[in-house]
């Protein structure tokens, strides 16, 4: 007989849901909240939302596994995602395996870092994923879900068993779930998937191994170049990897800081430009020792400025939130890439 | 009840295994790789004093990939499988 490891499906006779959530963490498949069992028949409803996707997926580092496409329901329907969520769960999961998002180094780093999960284009409206207030936080079966969901297959999938493959030193709340959508509704500028290419009516999920996000507060000032002072002075930070400066991160404006950058006649090359050029973080903040790693892996500062990112592109740019005067920085693990990827739906 | 295992997936193309004529670490050409975070030379150094105890150094050496967050490439992976019987690798902090 097969271990339970090798066996697709696993009859565990007429446990009720106590018995399975026990027998489940007993498997170490859980990350330590109640989960739903991946009966058949729930997870052929899964799979018949993505039967337009015939794509394989390469193998998940760093377990090396190629997963079956009920594995991966298996674990969405653990979540608690509805079936219509699982088109999204995909999508991000092949974004996670672009060869530059580097999966296998940010599963198995000390850093915190946890795919940050944003959704642009109809599919947030279709499926009720939050882009307004308290986008980030709790309240949303699409957005709770859909990053739970990640999560777990990286766990029971990529082998990111947290104190063994996943080394990381504190973790991070956003390993549970990181899941938002884009407010594009009061976006004064382009919705970010149209500034990767895609058309405004592409539904697309976009991934980045990120921090959980750092606000923005500026209450005080009424001026964009006021928000971007702010802005750049709190992503100047010594501590977070951006300042290895080879990766990218994300910028998150509020709808009222965007009105007022529009207002001013910020576009986000603009923004970009300037965040790049304020947020650099000068010698006298970081440790000689320190300093002397940095150079020594190749991150050199401009005189006696340490950049935050390799270049203005890799700021990324766009607006998520409800009423109030909050953005917020996202750093990512820095050896990775922003990947998009449209929902097959 | 009849549930799927979240963890089932095959085996990737490629991950045959061959049989290895075991490691001699008293004389053998070892790599000691070092993952290239802070310290990580400091301490294969340690551990290359430690073997020199019962057995000759000159054919340890240290090998290092370029960024501690990338994997290292398969060029010196190759290097390595071809020039050395083992590898003590670094890893961590």
């Amino acid at each position: 007989m097969k271990d339970i490891a090798e066996q697709e499906v696993i009859d565990i006779g007429d446990l009720d849901i106590d018995g399975f959530n026990a027998f489940a963490l007993e498997q170490g498949w859980g990350d330590g909240m109640p989960l739903y069992p991946p009966t058949e028949a729930k997870v052929a409803q899964f799979v018949d939302t993505v039967r337009g996707d015939n794509r394989p997926f390469a193998p998940v580092p760093p377990r090396q596994i190629v997963p079956t496409v009920q594995a991966l329901a298996a674990n969405a329907v653990m979540a608690g995602c509805k079936p219509e969520y699982f088109p999204v769960v995909t999508a991000a999961l092949r974004g996670l395996l672009d060869p530059d998002y580097n999966l296998h180094g940010n599963l198995a780093t000390t850093h915190s870092c946890a795919p940050m999960v944003m959704v642009s284009g109809p599919a947030r409206q279709d499926l009720k994923i939050n882009f307004g207030s308290n986008c980030f936080g709790q309240g949303w079966q699409a957005n709770a879900t859909i990053g739970r969901a990640v999560g777990l297959i990286l766990l029971n999938v990529a082998g990111a068993k947290p104190g063994e493959m996943d080394r990381s030193t504190q973790g991070n709340p956003a390993k549970y779930t990181f899941c938002f959508g884009e407010n594009e509704e009061e976006n004064p500028w382009t919705p970010y998937h149209v500034q990767r290419g895609f058309a405004l009516t592409d539904s697309v999920v976009t991934v980045m191994s990120g921090e959980g996000p750092h606000n923005l507060n500026d209450h005080g000032s009424t001026t964009g170049d006021g928000l971007l002072t702010t802005f750049a002075g709190s992503m100047a930070t010594p501590g977070a990897n951006t300042i290895y400066g080879k990766g990218p991160c994300f910028v998150i404006i509020g709808p009222e800081h965007a009105a007022t950058l529009a207002r001013d006649g910020y576009t986000i090359e603009s923004i970009r430009d300037e965040l790049f050029k304020r947020s650099r973080v000068h010698a006298s903040r970081i440790s000689k020792e320190n300093q002397e790693t940095y150079i020594s892996t190749g991150h050199k500062p401009d005189g006696d400025w340490f950049a935050i990112a390799r270049s203005p592109q890799d700021i990324h740019v766009t607006v998520a939130g409800g009423p109030g005067k909050h953005s917020a920085f996202i750093p990512s693990f820095g050896g990775t890439t922003v990947a998009s990827v449209r929902i097959a739906r | 009840m009849r549930i799927f295992n979240p963890t089932f997936g095959l085996s990737a193309a490629g991950g045959e295994t061959m049989a290895l004529k075991p490691v001699n670490w008293k004389s053998d050409a070892i790599a000691l790789f070092s993952n290239s975070k802070p310290n990580a030379r400091e301490l294969l150094d340690g551990i290359r004093s430690k073997l020199g105890a019962f057995r000759p150094v000159e054919n340890i050496n240290f090998v290092a990939k370029n960024s501690a967050s990338q994997p290292a490439p398969k060029d010196l992976i190759e290097e390595v499988a071809a020039k050395y019987r083992g590898a003590l690798l670094a890893i961590a902090d």
